[in-house]
């Protein structure tokens, strides 16, 4: 059995986090889910800074990032990620609240890996990571 | 030469002479000493009158034979004394046709016949009448002069006529002097009517006035302006005749001042009250010695002129109004759509967590629900299911506005295949023909065109699901130069053509929702999209007969 691989979901609001890890518990999938829930915490966690300094495990190996944050909004976190070297290849799955969103967010040609619109149910995860292709490496 | 002479004696008698005046020295045998110098003097003044070329002097017999011819005469007349000394008489000297005029004249004049001859030249000097007149002189070379003759009578001392002297000067200068004199008044009319006739026709109102302001002549344009006459105006203060005098009066002080002004608006008042907007042009006007006359002043009819700058601004404020407006438009659009935007996303949130957590609620609970509880649960998820819906028809009705319209060629026939294809899904098991015909390609935006076909074939294959065979047609008219008139055609539950009018607006239905699902947006969307593409839409239908869903669009240029 392969090690059951990290996701960082970043998202503000209780409800859409639960929503969302109980379609990811629901189906036996026992990875580790760490929730932050803004952007600046997310990027916190990815520097192993403030509340995170701490770190030592790796990087996650899949992020599910929302769109709206507070702090630092999910097309900032977007973009230092993908600016990063260190971070850029790290798979980001966006979550969005419509396909509008969707198709605003790739004109911007940021490098997303997948979308996802919210609720986002089992199956929509499934499509996502088959997309990203690496996580079941 | 002899002349008979009348020569006072001393004593106060007349003393009749004949005297050779060529013969300087020659006395009357009855003559004494004083008297003698006397008619010497005489002689030498008679001498020098009868040798003046300048004089023609003839003098006759009482019948008018010529007894004396002088020098002037036979210059004047081309004849030598002795030719017609004795012979003629100064008739045959002159036009014939004058001396019958004279004649006849002469005759009504004194009632008494007078022949056409030398009677009709010495009639009145026969009489004691002062006679001098204008008769034409024929030459002996035949020429003509025109002549003033003077006639006397002279008498005995018993006042006999004894004969005539007829004195004559060449009226030829003077009357060539009269005839140019003649022809410079004739010009001098012809320039002042030329002169005048250009004031008179001109458009403006012309005017003169004297320095103090008092009018001194107009044209007809300013009697027409003023409604009053040349004589009522002339004399009349120019003032009188403005709405504003000071005004004018300030106008002709600054013209008297600078020389001229121009472009000096006033309102002139005729009397019957009527008013109009002139602009004065005005200069001062001297006479030969450079002394002032007054004020010549062109007012131009500015009432046109006003008119039209009126008619310019009107344009201009209705467009600066329909430009505010337009932008007010814009705005007001702009805050819609971006209001149902933001609406719709905001409102989808809650209502994915209430499907959500039901959908766990029953994973939860699975079992141990009763069957009403189960049957409430379900209700909650279809209501958040509809809702879900109505956002999402409302966020599509919404981005129509605010997507452009790209003008790409779209092929609508691949469109429907799309759209048919996409609906499998919900027509899997259900008996439908389609009769598709070949569809042009358009001129649009191909997402926003493709909205329009899934609503409209959406709704067929809604509203026909209980017919077996459901048919849909989709196809074609119009002509090819025309728009291009596309219809969906079902032969479902159709419509109340009384209510066809409401088909097409927000959330108007006419079927009850336990009937047939819908949220009543998707033909608005329709209608706003082609819309939005310039053509239009309509429905035919009838109850249980089936309806026939109408939309025009500008067909592609073929390649």
């Amino acid at each position: 059995m392969t090690p059951l691989k990290r996701i960082l979901l970043v998202e503000d609001s209780a409800r859409d986090a639960e929503l969302i890890l109980d379609a990811l518990g629901g189906h036996q999938l026992a990875n580790e889910v760490v929730h932050v829930r803004d952007g600046a915490d997310a990027l916190d966690y990815l520097y192993r800074r403030g509340a995170f300094d701490e770190r030592s495990d790796g990087q996650p190996a899949m992020i599910l990032l929302d769109l709206k944050l507070p702090k630092v909004d999910g097309l900032e976190v977007l973009r230092q990620i993908k600016a990063d070297a260190a971070l850029q290849m790290i798979p980001v799955v966006m979550m969005t609240s419509s396909r509008e969103e969707q198709d605003l967010l790739h004109s911007y040609q940021l490098g997303v890996n997948a979308y996802v619109v919210k609720p986002m149910r089992f199956q929509d995860f499934v499509e996502a990571v088959r997309q990203i292709g690496a996580f079941w490496e | 030469m002899l002349v008979v002479a009348a020569a006072s004696q001393q004593d106060g008698t007349e003393d009749t002479l004949a005297i050779d005046i060529d013969d300087a020295e020659s006395v009357d045998v009855h003559a004494e000493g004083r008297d003698a110098e006397a008619l010497i003097k005489t002689g030498a003044l008679q001498r020098a009158i009868f040798n003046s070329a300048n004089f023609s002097s003839i003098a006759t017999d009482a019948k008018g034979v010529i007894q004396i011819f002088n020098v002037g005469a036979e210059r004047m007349l081309g004849y030598s004394a002795a030719e017609v000394m004795n012979t003629i008489t100064p008739a045959e000297l002159s036009d014939p046709q004058e001396l019958i005029a004279r004649a006849m004249a002469l005759s009504l004049e004194f009632g008494t016949p007078i022949a056409p001859g030398f009677e009709a030249l010495v009639f009145k000097a026969s009489r004691g009448i002062e006679d001098i007149y204008e008769l034409t002189k024929i030459r002996k070379d035949g020429s003509r002069f025109p002549a003033v003759v003077s006639v006397t009578a002279l008498r005995d001392a018993h006042d006999a006529i004894i004969g005539y002297l007829l004195i004559g000067t060449d009226n030829t200068a003077r009357q060539e002097a009269e005839e140019e004199r003649k022809k410079l008044d004739q010009r001098l009319r012809d320039q002042q009517f030329y002169t005048r006739s250009l004031i008179e026709s001109n458009i403006d109102a012309l005017m003169t006035c004297d320095p103090r302001g008092i009018i001194t002549d107009v044209n007809k344009q300013t009697e027409a302006l003023t409604g009053c006459t040349r004589d009522e105006l002339i004399g009349a203060p120019f003032k009188d005749y403005f709405t504003d005098a000071d005004r004018a009066e300030a106008g002709i002080k600054r013209v008297l001042a600078e020389g001229r002004v121009t472009n000096y608006e006033l309102t002139a008042r005729a009397i019957d009250g009527r008013e109009t907007v002139v602009s004065y042009n005005a200069t001062t006007f001297h006479d030969r010695g450079r002394r002032l006359q007054g004020v010549f002043a062109a007012a131009r009819d500015m009432t046109e002129l006003k008119r039209f700058e009126h008619t310019v601004r009107q344009n201009e404020i209705q467009r600066e109004r329909d430009a505010a407006h337009a932008a007010e438009l814009a705005v007001v659009n702009q805050e819609l759509e971006a209001f149902s935007y933001s609406v719709s996303h905001d409102l989808r949130a809650p209502l994915r967590h209430v499907h959500g957590y039901v959908e766990m609620l029953q994973r939860e609970t699975d079992g141990q629900l009763s069957e009403k509880a189960m049957h409430y649960l379900k209700t909650i998820t279809d209501a958040s299911e509809e809702m879900g819906q109505l956002i999402d028809d409302l966020l599509a009705f919404s981005r129509v506005g605010r997507t452009e319209i790209r003008g790409a060629s779209v092929p609508l026939g691949e469109l429907v295949h799309d759209v048919i294809g996409s609906l499998e899904m919900a027509t899997k098991g259900r008996p439908i023909v389609w009769d598709i015909a070949p569809l042009p390609a358009v001129v649009g935006d191909a997402a926003l065109l493709k909205q329009v076909l899934t609503n409209l074939v959406d709704n067929a294959v809604k509203y026909s699901r209980m017919r077996d065979p459901a048919t849909i047609q989709i196809g074609c008219g119009g002509d090819e130069t025309e728009r291009a008139v596309l219809f969906v055609r079902d032969n479902g539950v159709g419509f109340d053509m009384r209510y066809a009018h409401k088909l097409f607006g927000v959330f108007q239905r006419l079927h009850r929702p336990e009937e047939f699902e819908g949220t009543g947006i998707g033909l608005a969307t329709v209608r706003r999209i082609v819309a939005r593409h310039g053509g239009r839409v309509w429905a035919e239908g009838a109850i249980d007969k089936g309806a026939t869903f109408y939309f025009t669009l500008e067909r592609s240029p073929s390649a």
